[in-house]
């Protein structure tokens, strides 16, 4: 893996200069410290050789794999793939989380997760239809996000009394401001564009402490996918993403008013950082009523997601269960206090 | 008693009736429905005779009906009081419902006397003055003392203090709840199914940098609304709770004009 440092002045590629111990540019002599160095100007490019790159011409992924790795088939679509001419100085990824989670356990715990599902058919819960499973390293883009939110709010306080045969009802309202910092560490979005957005959302959260950075072996009998985004084009996204987040940061911060209006909510969010990272996710695929179902598991922590088959039988059971017994319930209850059944 | 052979048969009848007989003779007068101003005809005095004789049983109290011109510048209370005291002492039946009807002031008070005191308490009364109040307004009186018999009866199923009109104490209500309650269980198990969102916005937020810079709550102004206590329902209501009679009878009740 070749690393460049692109000058944050110029964008030159920097050297490393040993007498110094820094980084010094070649065309307008800035000099930075590499321990200190910005790493949203660092990028990691694959070097020849190291790194395989393929194509499916069936779907249109790309799956990267280590240079000893075969892939034969797409992870995705099943159909062959081909090898490309070469990885030309490609964007590497800055950081990995390894998978921790192995092929049995894998299979294990999704055999448990289908024996578990209380709505699921009876066929489907005996699990052993696993038809193929891939580890596969997903792209996401993590970003570090810095902003800074401005609140005015009005907030009422009403408090009720009663004086004589009139029932008073005093409202207090205030004038509510309040400055926020805000931070957020490595929100993730997923860069493929084959990867449901909601399935991968639902994959989080990872254990981060495990984040490492990027090796190459890391990727030895995994497939990787390519990004399809870039982390610019997935901004927007992680906005959204965290725009609820800060939302519900904000009235934490406005407490003891019964009700609250935002009159005005300025919130300026930027990033700060992004690290191209892999994570670690085996694709189940399974069939089931000759329909092929796809789940993924986090291969860090093992959740599994995705859309299992409904019984109808099962959720009119449930149902029809919770209603009546909680039907019998009350009526129990109503008979304690009132004396009277019906 | 033509036949003298058959005289002895009717010896320990005319016993019982002699036993018997304060109840016996108003029996034929009728025992349960006092018309003095004459509101109801001779066949609804025969029908709700019955209606009173037959859930008068299941409740073991007497349900009564009275009605006058004049309360004779008594209250109705009062007057109704006096009625009771002296069927009381000739009867002994101390629990009865009773519903007078004051058609000269154009008055209506529905007492409980004995166990009925508990079990048709003033608020049940007050319960079911709200629904013969429509038929006392359209002179419908036959049917006011039907639902007072029907509806107290029910109400007297209740263990008392309960407010039997309660939602809680509803089928509807009950069934009601238990489809939500399913309906919201199966839901967030269907919603669930295909994996739970765990992340939280805690999961990513950098606590050393996120916080309030500044702060300011600054009190603006205020504003006080007025609102009257409504006073008792349909105007004319009188004598809620209950009292006691001039004979020293304790009852539950209330009244209402019409
Ligand atoms: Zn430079
Ligand atoms: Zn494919």
């Amino acid at each position: 893996m070749v690393i460049h440092y692109k000058c944050p002045n110029c964008g030159a590629d920097m050297a490393f200069d040993s007498e110094s111990g820094h980084l010094s540019c070649p065309s307008c002599g800035h000099e930075e410290n590499i321990e200190t160095f910005p790493e949203q100007n660092i990028e990691r490019k694959f070097d020849e050789g190291e790194a395989k790159e393929y194509h499916c011409e069936n779907c249109g992924a790309i799956i990267l794999t280590e240079a000893e790795t075969t892939a034969t088939h797409c992870s995705f679509c099943g159909a062959p793939v081909v090898l490309a001419d070469r990885l030309t100085g490609d964007l590497a990824p800055a950081k990995v989380i390894p998978f921790t989670v192995s092929k049995d356990e894998a299979v294990a715990a999704f055999k448990k997760w289908t024996r578990g599902g209380r709505l699921t058919p009876r066929g489907f819960t005996s699990g052993d239809r696993i038809k193929k499973m891939t580890g596969m390293y997903v792209p996401f883009w993590l970003y570090d996000i810095e902003g800074e939110a401005h609140i005015q709010a009005i907030g009422t306080q009403v408090r009720t009394y009663q004086s004589g045969d009139t029932i008073y009802t005093e409202t207090n309202f205030y004038d509510v401001f309040r400055e926020i910092d805000l931070s957020y560490l490595k929100v993730p979005a997923d860069a493929s564009e084959k990867m449901d957005d909601v399935l991968m959302d639902k994959l989080e959260p990872y254990d981060y402490s495990e984040l490492k950075d990027f090796r190459m072996p890391y990727l030895a009998g995994y497939l990787a996918e390519k990004y399809d985004f870039d982390d610019e084009q997935l901004f927007s996204r992680v906005e959204s993403k965290i725009v609820p987040y800060i939302d519900a940061y904000i009235s934490t911060t406005i407490s003891g008013y019964s009700s609250v209006s935002y009159t005005n909510k300025q919130i300026d969010a930027q990033k700060k950082k992004v690290y191209y990272t892999l994570f670690p996710v085996w694709m189940v695929y399974y069939d089931f009523d000759n329909k092929e179902h796809t789940f993924a598991m986090n291969g860090q922590t093992g959740k599994v997601v995705g859309k299992p088959p409904i019984s109808i039988g099962k959720v009119a059971l449930w149902f029809t269960g919770i209603a009546a017994s909680s039907f019998v319930a009350m009526k129990a209850i109503a008979f304690a206090v009132g004396g009277v059944l019906w | 008693m033509r036949n003298s052979s058959w005289k002895w048969v009717w010896i320990p009848v005319l016993v019982l009736l002699l036993f018997f007989g304060g109840l016996s003779v108003s029996a034929q007068t009728g025992d349960l429905i006092y018309d003095e101003a004459g509101l109801l005809s001779s066949e609804e005095v025969q029908e709700l005779e019955a209606l009173a004789e037959q859930y008068g049983a299941e409740q073991n109290v007497d349900f009564l009906f009275l009605s006058t011109d004049s309360t004779e510048g008594q209250s109705i209370e009062g007057y109704m009081g006096d009625f009771f005291d002296d069927r009381a002492d000739s009867t002994g039946h101390e629990d009865a419902v009773l519903l007078t009807i004051d058609i000269g002031g154009r008055e209506v008070y529905l007492a409980g006397f004995g166990t009925a005191e508990r079990t048709l308490d003033a608020e049940r009364v007050d319960l079911v003055l709200d629904r013969i109040i429509p038929e006392m307004q359209s002179g419908d009186y036959a049917n006011a003392f039907e639902e007072t018999v029907v509806t107290s009866s029910e109400y007297m199923e209740y263990r008392p203090g309960v407010n039997p009109e309660s939602i809680f104490l509803k089928t509807w209500f009950h069934l009601a709840i238990a489809l939500l309650l399913a309906g919201i269980i199966v839901g967030s198990m269907l919603y669930n199914a295909g994996g739970r969102v765990t992340t939280t916005p805690g999961t990513y937020v950098d606590r050393d940098h996120t916080r309030v810079r500044s702060q300011d709550d600054r009190f603006r102004n205020k504003t006080v609304t007025r609102s009257k206590i409504p006073k008792n329902k349909d105007g004319g209501g009188f004598g809620g709770g209950g009292g006691m009679t001039g004979g020293g009878r304790s009852f539950s009740g209330g009244g209402r004009s019409f």
